[in-house]
């Protein structure tokens, strides 16, 4: 793993400059300017977006503000979907900046899961974790970990600490000499 | 003073209390188990939240629950449908199912595994199997009782 250092540190910083925009029936006090942001492709849109919520938030009513949600020309974007997938299904022949549209109202029920809290990304972060984990050492490797080592990679992802993620992520990158690899190799694939 | 008719009284807030519950039953590849994924909504076709699908969870299963809730019931994208569903977690699955496998094969019984899994993890979440499907006849095989 430390040979390929490099390589792990250009994929954890990998950005997408992107521009959000209001949804232009989001009912304002004054006009909303643009808000420009450089998105990590490893993480969440809900775990990213504080600030695009407070810069639109701040020309808003209070009653107008519901669940936030993102939109790329007229799809909905699935936050539980890594950013740079994300970027890569919808817009990677589009020139840059990515332009994401926000909204505040009409939440899509029928094609976005809700993210009320940071606890719903925490849990949907790690189940996929564990699923992997279950396919490379039949969960052996993070059954063993305790609670605070998985506090600490979801930490890690959540402040953008490379350092701090990979401590525990190596152990679950590992296999053990006897064995020539992991069982499985997890991968996922999107269309 | 007549107590009021329950059916009238029912009526009055069946609108809001009834639930039209949709299950699913998958198969996790990675988990090795069946796994069930369910949708609830109101008849006004309202969806029921995280919050309201976890206070709908039967009183016997609460304090299981409330233990770690993020790893019992969440929202997750259908894998085939690519729509939210309710995903009652797979993780746990393997303990009980084998203790009680183990019990079956030790009496020589045979065993449906979809329905002993379904009979022990629906109730959970709303969905109580009828007995008739404990008779259910399962495939005769002279080798099972070997194995």
């Amino acid at each position: 793993m430390t040979d390929d250092k490099d390589v792990l540190r250009d994929v954890w910083f990998g950005r997408i400059p992107t521009c959000f925009t209001l949804y232009q029936d989001e009912i304002t006090e004054r006009e909303a300017e643009p808000y420009y942001l450089l998105l990590p492709r490893i993480s969440y849109l809900t775990l990213v977006t504080d600030k695009v919520k407070k810069h639109f938030q701040k020309v808003m009513r209070q009653e107008e503000v519901s669940e936030i949600w993102f939109e790329y020309e007229g799809t909905p974007l699935k936050w539980h979907y890594p950013i740079g997938l994300l970027f890569d299904l919808h817009a990677s022949n589009t020139a840059l900046p990515w332009s994401i549209t926000v909204h505040f109202k009409n939440f899509p029920e029928k094609d976005l899961l809700h993210c009320h809290s940071k606890d719903v990304i925490e849990a949907h972060f790690m189940a996929c974790i564990k699923e992997a984990d279950a396919l490379k050492h039949k969960s052996q490797v993070i059954n063993e970990m305790q609670k605070k080592d998985h506090k600490q990679l979801w930490m890690g992802l959540q402040n953008d600490k490379f350092e701090q993620f990979w401590a525990i992520n190596r152990k679950l990158m590992e296999y053990p000499p006897e064995e020539n690899g992991f069982r499985y190799i997890p991968f996922r694939i999107y269309q | 003073q007549e107590p009021p008719d329950d059916s009238e009284a029912a009526g009055v807030r069946s609108a809001e209390e009834v639930i039209r519950y949709e299950y699913h039953v998958l198969y996790s590849s990675s988990y090795q188990v069946p796994v069930l994924y369910f949708r609830a909504c109101f008849l006004d076709g309202r969806p029921l939240t995280l919050d309201e699908i976890w206070g709908s969870v039967h009183a016997s299963y609460q304090a299981r629950l409330q233990e770690g809730p993020w790893d019992t019931i969440t929202q997750q994208e259908h894998p085939i449908l690519g729509q939210p569903f309710f995903v009652l977690h797979p993780c746990r699955t393997n303990e009980f199912i084998s203790a009680v496998l183990r019990g079956s094969q030790g009496q020589h019984r045979q065993t449906n595994y979809i329905t002993l899994w379904l009979s022990t993890v629906g109730p959970v979440v709303g969905l109580n199997l009828p007995l008739s499907y404990a008779k259910l006849a399962p495939e005769q095989s002279t080798d099972a009782d070997l194995l």
